[in-house]
C-alpha cells in the first residue's frame, strides 16, 4: 500500500510541529514554568475556542486580511503598468532606478508615523503603509524586469509586426513576469511585517492589535495564539500561494531573460 | 545633434566616469517637485514641509547632538545583532544542511518560526524583558538568524554531493571538507541570506524603536509625531533612507556579487 506522495511530504512536514506541540505542556510542567512568562497549552487553546466563540479572533483575523488584500491589490494594480512604463525607455529606466531603490529601501514600517499624521489612526494610515510597502517594491522589479529583457528580443518582435499592444502583451510584461511575481513576495513579506507592527501602534481591531492588548493584561495565553496565529497565516500565505505562484511563473517565462 | 541628446550624453560620460553621480541627479528632480508643491502651498505647510524646513531641522538635530547620538544607538544595535544572528545562523545552518536527519527535524519548525516574524514577537518580548535593549537585541537577532539559516542551508544542500565525495577520496578529513568545500559552496546564498535578513532587522529595528521608544531613529519619529513635527520625521524617514541605500547598495550588494563570482560557480 503507497500513500499518495504530497500526503507522504505533508506529513513529514507536519510531524516535526506535531512534536513541538507535544513537548510544550511537558516542558511547562518540569520546569513549572509560571502562566504570566509562557502559557500553557490548554490555556492558549481555551482561549483560541473563547475568541473563536465570541467571534473576536475572525474579526480581527478579517481585519488585517482584508487590509493586506485591499493595500496589495491597489498597489500591484498601480505599479505593474507604471514600472512596464518607466522600463520600456533605457533612459528614463536608469534615470528612475536609484529612485525607486531608494524609496523601496524605505518602504513599509518607516512610514508608520507619518502615515498616522496624514490618515489618521486607523484603516487608511495601516492600507497606506502596506500599499507603499508592496507599491515600490513591485515598481523596482517591474523596471528592472522590463529593463532586462534583451534588446534583440524586442527588436525582433517589433521586426515581426508586432503593434504596441502585441509588444507589451506577448514580450514585455511575460519577459518580466518573473521579477514582478518576485517582487510580490518580498514586497508582501515586508508588508506583512508592517501591517502588525502599524496594527501595534495604530489601530483597535486587527491580529497586531489583539497581541498589544493581551500585553497590557499580562495575557500571555492570548499573545501566544496570536502569534501562532500569524505564523500559520503566512506560511499559509507564503508556501501554498506565493512560493507556487513564483516557481510556476519562473519554470514557464524566465527563459526570456536567460535567452 | 538636440540639446537634449548632448545632455544626455554628458550625464552618460559623467556617469562612466563617476559612478557615484548615477545614485544622486535622478533626486534632483524629485526634490525639484517636492519644493514646488510644497511653496505652491498644495497642502498645508505643517503637514508637508519644504526641503529648506527640512534642511534646517537636519543642522538642528545635529547641532544639538540628538541625531548624531541615535543614529549610533540604531546602528550599534543592528551591527549587534546582526553579528549574534550570523554567529548563531551560520553553523546552525550547515548543521541543518549537512544532516538530513536534522533537516527533517528541523526545517518545518525553521520555516515556521521565520514565518511568525520578528515584530509578533514584541508583546511577548516586552513582557520577558520590559522596554529595554534586551527586546530591541532580541527581535534584531531573530529576524536576522532565519533568513541567516534559511539561506546557509539552502546553499549547503545546493553543493554537488560528488564534490563531497571527490574530496573524501582525496583524502579530506571531515572538518576539511566542510571549510574547503561546503562553506565556499554555501557562501554566496550565505550572503545572500545576510542581506536579506538585514534588510528585515532594519524595519524590525524600526518597528521596535517605535514600540518600545527609548532612542534611536524610529523613536526620533515617533517622538515627533506625537510632538506633531512633520518636518523631523520626514528628517528620520531620509536619514533612514539614505543609510540603508548606501549600506545595501555600496557594501552589502557588492559584497554578494563579489562571493556570487568567486564562489558561485560550485553550485553549476
Amino acid at each position: 500500500m503507497t500513500l499518495p506522495r504530497a500526503v507522504v511530504r505533508g506529513a513529514t512536514f507536519l510531524a516535526p510541529l506535531a512534536a513541538l506541540f507535544v513537548l510544550w505542556p511537558i516542558l511547562i510542567r518540569v520546569f513549572d514554568v509560571n502562566p504570566r512568562v509562557f502559557p500553557d497549552l490548554p490555556a492558549v487553546a481555551l482561549a483560541g475556542l473563547e475568541t473563536l466563540r465570541d467571534g473576536t479572533l475572525v474579526a480581527h483575523i478579517g481585519a488585517s486580511l482584508g487590509r493586506v488584500v485591499v493595500g496589495t491589490v491597489l498597489a500591484i494594480l498601480v505599479s505593474v503598468p507604471l514600472g512596464v512604463a518607466m522600463g520600456v525607455s533605457p533612459v528614463v529606466s536608469s534615470l528612475l532606478t536609484p529612485l525607486f531603490r531608494f524609496f523601496s529601501v524605505l518602504a513599509g514600517i518607516a512610514w508608520i508615523p507619518i502615515a498616522t499624521l496624514w490618515f489618521g489612526y486607523g484603516f487608511g494610515a495601516i492600507t497606506f503603509v502596506i500599499f507603499n510597502a508592496v507599491f515600490f517594491i513591485v515598481a523596482y522589479n517591474t523596471l528592472l524586469g522590463v529593463s532586462t529583457i534583451p534588446m534583440p528580443v524586442r527588436n525582433a518582435a517589433a521586426s515581426l509586426g508586432a503593434g504596441r499592444w502585441a509588444m507589451l502583451t506577448e514580450v514585455l510584461l511575460p519577459g518580466a513576469l518573473p521579477n514582478i511575481v518576485t517582487g510580490i513576495r518580498t514586497g508582501l513579506g515586508f508588508a506583512w511585517r508592517g501591517l502588525i507592527a502599524a496594527e501595534m501602534i495604530a489601530t483597535n481591531v486587527g491580529l497586531g492589535y489583539m497581541l498589544f492588548v493581551a500585553r497590557d493584561f499580562y495575557r500571555t495565553e492570548v499573545i501566544v495564539l496570536g502569534m501562532i496565529v500569524i505564523g500559520a497565516l503566512w506560511l499559509l500565505i507564503d508556501r501554498l500561494l506565493l512560493a507556487p505562484l513564483e516557481r510556476a511563473t519562473v519554470e514557464r517565462w524566465g527563459m526570456v531573460r536567460a535567452g | 545633434m538636440t540639446p537634449l541628446q548632448r545632455a544626455w550624453a554628458l550625464y552618460v560620460r559623467a556617469t562612466a566616469r563617476f559612478p557615484a553621480v548615477r545614485s544622486i541627479v535622478p533626486f534632483v528632480p524629485v526634490v525639484a517637485l517636492w519644493a514646488i508643491v510644497a511653496y505652491a502651498g498644495v497642502f498645508p505647510r505643517a503637514f508637508f514641509p519644504a526641503p529648506g524646513d527640512v534642511v534646517r531641522s537636519f543642522g538642528d538635530l545635529i547641532y544639538k547632538g540628538i541625531l548624531p547620538e541615535y543614529l549610533e544607538d540604531s546602528v550599534v544595535r543592528l551591527a549587534v545583532g546582526a553579528a549574534c544572528g550570523m554567529a548563531l545562523g551560520i553553523p546552525l545552518g550547515l548543521a541543518v544542511g549537512l544532516s538530513r536527519r536534522a533537516h527533517a527535524a528541523l526545517w518545518p519548525p525553521l520555516l515556521f518560526f521565520a514565518a511568525i516574524g520578528d515584530i509578533a514577537w514584541l508583546p511577548i518580548l516586552l513582557i520577558w524583558f520590559g522596554f529595554g535593549l534586551t527586546t530591541m537585541t532580541f527581535v534584531i537577532v531573530y529576524t536576522v538568524l532565519f533568513p541567516v539559516v534559511l539561506n546557509t542551508a539552502l546553499g549547503v544542500r545546493s553543493v554537488p554531493t560528488e564534490l563531497h565525495r571527490a574530496a573524501l577520496s582525496l583524502g579530506a578529513s571531515r572538518p576539511r571538507v566542510v571549510w574547503e568545500v561546503v562553506l565556499p559552496g554555501a557562501l554566496p546564498n550565505i550572503m545572500t541570506g545576510l542581506r536579506n535578513g538585514l534588510g528585515y532587522g532594519w524595519r524590525a529595528l524600526i518597528a521596535a524603536e517605535i514600540i518600545v521608544g527609548t532612542s534611536g531613529i524610529g523613536f526620533l519619529m515617533f517622538d515627533a509625531r506625537r510632538a506633531g513635527s512633520v518636518v523631523e520625521i520626514v528628517v528620520g524617514m531620509i536619514v533612514l533612507g539614505a543609510l540603508w541605500y548606501v549600506v545595501d547598495g555600496w557594501i552589502l550588494a557588492p559584497i554578494e556579487r563579489a562571493t556570487g563570482q568567486r564562489w558561485g560557480l560550485v553550485t553549476r
